[in-house]
Protein backbone atom coordinates (compact mmCIF):
# COMPACT_ATOMS: atom_id res chain seq x y z
CA UNK A 1 0.00 0.00 0.00
CA UNK A 2 2.04 2.90 -1.26
CA UNK A 3 1.70 6.52 -2.26
CA UNK A 4 3.37 6.85 -5.66
CA UNK A 5 6.24 9.13 -6.60
CA UNK A 6 3.61 11.51 -7.97
CA UNK A 7 2.27 12.28 -4.51
CA UNK A 8 5.69 12.38 -2.91
CA UNK A 9 7.29 14.60 -5.52
CA UNK A 10 4.26 16.91 -5.67
CA UNK A 11 4.36 17.50 -1.93
CA UNK A 12 8.13 18.00 -1.86
CA UNK A 13 7.92 20.39 -4.82
CA UNK A 14 5.09 22.43 -3.26
CA UNK A 15 7.08 22.70 -0.03
CA UNK A 16 10.19 23.72 -1.94
CA UNK A 17 8.15 26.28 -3.88
CA UNK A 18 6.65 27.66 -0.68
CA UNK A 19 10.12 28.08 0.81
CA UNK A 20 11.64 29.75 -2.26
CA UNK A 21 8.77 31.83 -3.65
CA UNK A 22 8.17 33.99 -0.60
CA UNK A 23 9.76 37.03 -2.23
CA UNK A 24 9.92 36.27 -5.94
CA UNK A 25 8.37 33.80 -8.34
CA UNK A 26 10.32 30.57 -8.59
CA UNK A 27 11.21 28.65 -11.75
CA UNK A 28 10.68 24.94 -12.26
CA UNK A 29 14.32 24.72 -13.31
CA UNK A 30 15.47 25.67 -9.83
CA UNK A 31 13.04 23.34 -8.11
CA UNK A 32 14.06 20.55 -10.45
CA UNK A 33 17.72 21.12 -9.67
CA UNK A 34 17.29 21.29 -5.91
CA UNK A 35 15.02 18.26 -5.63
CA UNK A 36 16.70 16.21 -8.35
CA UNK A 37 13.36 15.62 -10.06
CA UNK A 38 13.20 15.83 -13.86
CA UNK A 39 11.76 19.09 -15.14
CA UNK A 40 9.44 17.21 -17.45
CA UNK A 41 7.90 15.34 -14.56
CA UNK A 42 7.58 18.54 -12.53
CA UNK A 43 5.82 20.24 -15.44
CA UNK A 44 3.22 17.48 -15.50
CA UNK A 45 2.69 17.69 -11.76
CA UNK A 46 2.48 21.49 -11.78
CA UNK A 47 -0.04 21.48 -14.58
CA UNK A 48 -2.34 19.40 -12.33
CA UNK A 49 -1.54 21.51 -9.27
CA UNK A 50 -2.35 24.66 -11.23
CA UNK A 51 -5.77 23.32 -12.24
CA UNK A 52 -6.51 22.49 -8.62
CA UNK A 53 -5.51 26.05 -7.67
CA UNK A 54 -2.67 25.02 -5.42
CA UNK A 55 0.00 26.78 -7.47
CA UNK A 56 -0.27 29.75 -9.85
CA UNK A 57 1.98 30.63 -12.77
CA UNK A 58 3.03 33.90 -14.31
CA UNK A 59 4.19 33.80 -17.91
CA UNK A 60 7.06 35.71 -19.46
CA UNK A 61 10.76 36.27 -19.01
CA UNK A 62 10.38 37.04 -15.31
CA UNK A 63 7.69 34.40 -14.98
CA UNK A 64 7.51 31.42 -12.72
CA UNK A 65 5.42 29.81 -10.04
CA UNK A 66 4.10 30.70 -6.62
CA UNK A 67 1.48 29.26 -4.34
CA UNK A 68 -2.05 30.11 -5.44
CA UNK A 69 -3.14 30.71 -1.86
CA UNK A 70 -1.60 31.36 1.51
CA UNK A 71 0.48 28.39 2.68
CA UNK A 72 -1.79 28.23 5.73
CA UNK A 73 -4.74 27.47 3.48
CA UNK A 74 -3.20 24.51 1.68
CA UNK A 75 -3.00 21.16 3.45
CA UNK A 76 -0.62 18.33 2.62
CA UNK A 77 -3.67 16.14 1.99
CA UNK A 78 -4.97 18.51 -0.64
CA UNK A 79 -1.66 18.40 -2.54
CA UNK A 80 -1.40 14.61 -2.38
CA UNK A 81 -5.02 14.05 -3.46
CA UNK A 82 -4.63 16.58 -6.31
CA UNK A 83 -2.16 14.26 -8.04
CA UNK A 84 -3.04 10.86 -6.56
CA UNK A 85 -6.83 11.03 -6.49
CA UNK A 86 -8.72 9.89 -3.38
CA UNK A 87 -6.47 8.24 -0.79
CA UNK A 88 -8.59 5.12 -0.64
CA UNK A 89 -6.86 1.87 0.33
CA UNK A 90 -9.24 -0.12 -1.93
CA UNK A 91 -10.98 0.93 -5.14
CA UNK A 92 -14.46 -0.34 -4.21
CA UNK A 93 -15.04 2.55 -1.81
CA UNK A 94 -14.42 5.06 -4.61
CA UNK A 95 -16.86 3.28 -6.86
CA UNK A 96 -19.41 2.55 -4.15
CA UNK A 97 -19.88 -0.99 -5.40
CA UNK A 98 -18.32 -4.39 -4.89
CA UNK A 99 -15.82 -5.50 -7.55
CA UNK A 100 -16.26 -9.05 -6.37
CA UNK A 101 -19.45 -11.07 -6.16
CA UNK A 102 -20.41 -9.62 -2.80
CA UNK A 103 -23.01 -7.15 -1.71
CA UNK A 104 -21.33 -3.79 -1.07
CA UNK A 105 -23.70 -2.72 1.68
CA UNK A 106 -23.23 -5.94 3.58
CA UNK A 107 -19.44 -5.98 3.42
CA UNK A 108 -17.80 -5.25 6.76
CA UNK A 109 -14.28 -4.90 5.37
CA UNK A 110 -15.50 -1.90 3.38
CA UNK A 111 -16.23 -0.17 6.70
CA UNK A 112 -12.67 -0.82 7.83
CA UNK A 113 -11.19 0.47 4.55
CA UNK A 114 -13.39 3.54 4.78
CA UNK A 115 -12.19 4.14 8.32
CA UNK A 116 -8.58 3.69 7.15
CA UNK A 117 -9.10 6.29 4.43
CA UNK A 118 -10.55 8.69 7.01
CA UNK A 119 -7.45 8.21 9.17
CA UNK A 120 -5.13 8.82 6.22
CA UNK A 121 -6.98 12.02 5.30
CA UNK A 122 -7.11 13.15 8.90
CA UNK A 123 -3.33 12.85 9.20
CA UNK A 124 -2.66 14.49 5.83
CA UNK A 125 -5.14 17.33 6.34
CA UNK A 126 -3.80 18.05 9.80
CA UNK A 127 -0.62 19.46 8.27
CA UNK A 128 -0.58 22.68 6.23
CA UNK A 129 2.15 23.78 3.84
CA UNK A 130 2.88 26.55 6.33
CA UNK A 131 3.49 23.92 9.04
CA UNK A 132 5.95 22.22 6.69
CA UNK A 133 7.72 25.51 5.93
CA UNK A 134 8.08 26.21 9.65
CA UNK A 135 9.36 22.72 10.36
CA UNK A 136 11.76 22.95 7.42
CA UNK A 137 13.11 26.23 8.76
CA UNK A 138 13.82 24.65 12.12
CA UNK A 139 15.46 21.59 10.56
CA UNK A 140 17.65 23.80 8.39
CA UNK A 141 18.78 25.84 11.37
CA UNK A 142 19.60 22.70 13.33
CA UNK A 143 21.41 21.27 10.32
CA UNK A 144 23.54 24.42 10.00
CA UNK A 145 24.45 24.37 13.69
CA UNK A 146 25.43 20.71 13.55
CA UNK A 147 27.55 21.38 10.50
CA UNK A 148 29.24 24.26 12.25
CA UNK A 149 30.04 22.12 15.28
CA UNK B 1 -2.20 3.64 -2.83
CA UNK B 2 -3.94 0.32 -2.46
CA UNK B 3 -4.12 -2.73 -0.24
CA UNK B 4 -3.39 -5.75 -2.46
CA UNK B 5 -5.84 -8.50 -3.34
CA UNK B 6 -4.00 -10.72 -0.90
CA UNK B 7 -4.73 -8.35 1.97
CA UNK B 8 -8.33 -7.78 0.96
CA UNK B 9 -9.17 -11.43 0.37
CA UNK B 10 -7.18 -12.57 3.38
CA UNK B 11 -9.10 -10.30 5.71
CA UNK B 12 -12.45 -11.41 4.29
CA UNK B 13 -11.42 -15.04 4.62
CA UNK B 14 -10.43 -14.54 8.26
CA UNK B 15 -13.80 -12.95 9.02
CA UNK B 16 -15.57 -15.80 7.25
CA UNK B 17 -13.53 -18.37 9.14
CA UNK B 18 -14.31 -16.70 12.46
CA UNK B 19 -18.01 -16.46 11.61
CA UNK B 20 -18.41 -20.08 10.52
CA UNK B 21 -15.94 -21.98 12.66
CA UNK B 22 -17.88 -22.32 15.94
CA UNK B 23 -14.78 -23.69 17.58
CA UNK B 24 -14.19 -26.30 14.93
CA UNK B 25 -12.40 -26.14 11.59
CA UNK B 26 -13.84 -24.91 8.30
CA UNK B 27 -12.95 -26.23 4.87
CA UNK B 28 -11.12 -23.89 2.56
CA UNK B 29 -13.55 -24.83 -0.18
CA UNK B 30 -16.55 -23.51 1.75
CA UNK B 31 -14.81 -20.21 2.52
CA UNK B 32 -13.85 -19.87 -1.14
CA UNK B 33 -17.44 -20.51 -2.19
CA UNK B 34 -19.04 -18.11 0.24
CA UNK B 35 -16.54 -15.37 -0.56
CA UNK B 36 -16.39 -15.92 -4.30
CA UNK B 37 -12.62 -16.30 -4.21
CA UNK B 38 -10.69 -18.96 -6.14
CA UNK B 39 -9.74 -21.90 -3.92
CA UNK B 40 -6.23 -22.07 -5.33
CA UNK B 41 -5.64 -18.42 -4.54
CA UNK B 42 -7.07 -18.82 -1.07
CA UNK B 43 -4.65 -21.70 -0.42
CA UNK B 44 -1.74 -19.33 -0.96
CA UNK B 45 -3.31 -16.76 1.31
CA UNK B 46 -3.84 -19.36 4.05
CA UNK B 47 -0.27 -20.61 3.71
CA UNK B 48 0.85 -17.09 4.61
CA UNK B 49 -1.65 -16.80 7.47
CA UNK B 50 -0.50 -20.18 8.79
CA UNK B 51 3.15 -19.13 8.76
CA UNK B 52 2.17 -16.00 10.65
CA UNK B 53 0.60 -18.19 13.34
CA UNK B 54 -2.92 -16.86 12.77
CA UNK B 55 -4.56 -20.08 11.54
CA UNK B 56 -3.88 -23.81 11.94
CA UNK B 57 -4.68 -26.49 9.42
CA UNK B 58 -6.36 -29.82 10.08
CA UNK B 59 -5.29 -32.40 7.53
CA UNK B 60 -7.40 -35.11 5.98
CA UNK B 61 -10.58 -35.52 3.93
CA UNK B 62 -12.60 -33.60 6.52
CA UNK B 63 -9.77 -31.14 7.01
CA UNK B 64 -9.73 -27.41 6.99
CA UNK B 65 -8.60 -24.41 8.95
CA UNK B 66 -9.24 -22.89 12.34
CA UNK B 67 -8.12 -19.74 14.09
CA UNK B 68 -5.15 -20.11 16.42
CA UNK B 69 -6.63 -17.67 18.88
CA UNK B 70 -9.98 -16.24 19.84
CA UNK B 71 -11.16 -13.45 17.48
CA UNK B 72 -10.96 -10.94 20.30
CA UNK B 73 -7.22 -11.62 20.59
CA UNK B 74 -6.50 -11.18 16.90
CA UNK B 75 -5.81 -7.63 15.79
CA UNK B 76 -6.59 -6.61 12.23
CA UNK B 77 -3.07 -5.21 12.07
CA UNK B 78 -1.61 -8.70 12.58
CA UNK B 79 -3.65 -10.05 9.68
CA UNK B 80 -2.88 -7.17 7.31
CA UNK B 81 0.83 -7.02 8.12
CA UNK B 82 1.24 -10.76 7.63
CA UNK B 83 -0.26 -10.44 4.14
CA UNK B 84 0.94 -6.98 3.08
CA UNK B 85 4.19 -6.45 4.92
CA UNK B 86 4.52 -3.21 6.82
CA UNK B 87 1.67 -0.79 6.23
CA UNK B 88 3.88 2.16 5.39
CA UNK B 89 2.56 4.44 2.64
CA UNK B 90 6.10 5.20 1.48
CA UNK B 91 8.60 2.79 0.01
CA UNK B 92 11.54 3.16 2.39
CA UNK B 93 14.09 1.78 -0.07
CA UNK B 94 13.05 4.23 -2.71
CA UNK B 95 13.16 7.23 -0.43
CA UNK B 96 16.65 6.42 0.79
CA UNK B 97 18.24 7.98 -2.25
CA UNK B 98 17.05 11.38 -1.15
CA UNK B 99 17.75 10.88 2.50
CA UNK B 100 20.17 13.76 2.62
CA UNK B 101 17.53 16.14 1.33
CA UNK B 102 16.03 18.20 4.12
CA UNK B 103 12.86 18.70 2.11
CA UNK B 104 12.21 14.92 1.94
CA UNK B 105 13.12 14.51 5.58
CA UNK B 106 10.72 17.28 6.54
CA UNK B 107 7.84 15.81 4.50
CA UNK B 108 8.56 12.34 5.88
CA UNK B 109 8.55 13.45 9.48
CA UNK B 110 5.47 15.66 9.24
CA UNK B 111 3.31 13.81 6.75
CA UNK B 112 4.25 10.23 5.84
CA UNK B 113 5.15 9.21 9.38
CA UNK B 114 1.89 10.74 10.67
CA UNK B 115 -0.19 8.88 8.08
CA UNK B 116 1.59 5.62 8.93
CA UNK B 117 1.01 6.22 12.61
CA UNK B 118 -2.74 6.76 12.10
CA UNK B 119 -3.06 3.63 9.95
CA UNK B 120 -1.19 1.47 12.44
CA UNK B 121 -3.09 2.84 15.44
CA UNK B 122 -6.36 2.02 13.71
CA UNK B 123 -5.56 -1.53 12.66
CA UNK B 124 -4.04 -2.36 16.05
CA UNK B 125 -7.13 -1.12 17.84
CA UNK B 126 -9.68 -3.10 15.83
CA UNK B 127 -9.91 -6.83 16.51
CA UNK B 128 -11.33 -9.60 14.39
CA UNK B 129 -14.15 -9.83 16.90
CA UNK B 130 -15.08 -6.17 16.32
CA UNK B 131 -15.50 -6.87 12.63
CA UNK B 132 -17.54 -10.00 13.28
CA UNK B 133 -19.93 -8.07 15.50
CA UNK B 134 -20.33 -5.45 12.78
CA UNK B 135 -20.75 -8.10 10.09
CA UNK B 136 -23.55 -9.75 12.07
CA UNK B 137 -25.30 -6.40 12.36
CA UNK B 138 -24.95 -5.85 8.63
CA UNK B 139 -26.38 -9.31 7.96
CA UNK B 140 -29.38 -8.49 10.10
CA UNK B 141 -29.89 -5.39 8.00
CA UNK B 142 -29.42 -2.96 10.84
CA UNK B 143 -27.45 0.24 10.47
CA UNK B 144 -23.77 -0.35 11.24
CA UNK B 145 -22.60 1.35 14.40
CA UNK B 146 -18.91 1.22 13.76
CA UNK B 147 -17.72 2.47 17.08
CA UNK B 148 -14.00 2.26 16.48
Amino acid sequence: MKISTKGRYALEAVLDLAVYSEVELESLNNISERLQISKNYLEQLFSVLRKKEIVASVRGAQGGYKLARSSKQITAGEVIRAVEGPLSPVSCIDEGKCNNTGEYKECVTRLLWQKMMDEINRAADGVTINDLVQSYGKMKKKDAIEYFI
Amino acid sequence: MKISTKGRYGLRAMIDLALYSNGTHVSLFSIAQRQGISGIYLEQVFATLRKAGLVKSVKGAQGGYLLCESPKDIKIGQILRSLEGDLSVIDENESQKAEDSLISACVKENVWDKINENINLLVDKVTLEDLIIEQKKLNEGSIPMFYI
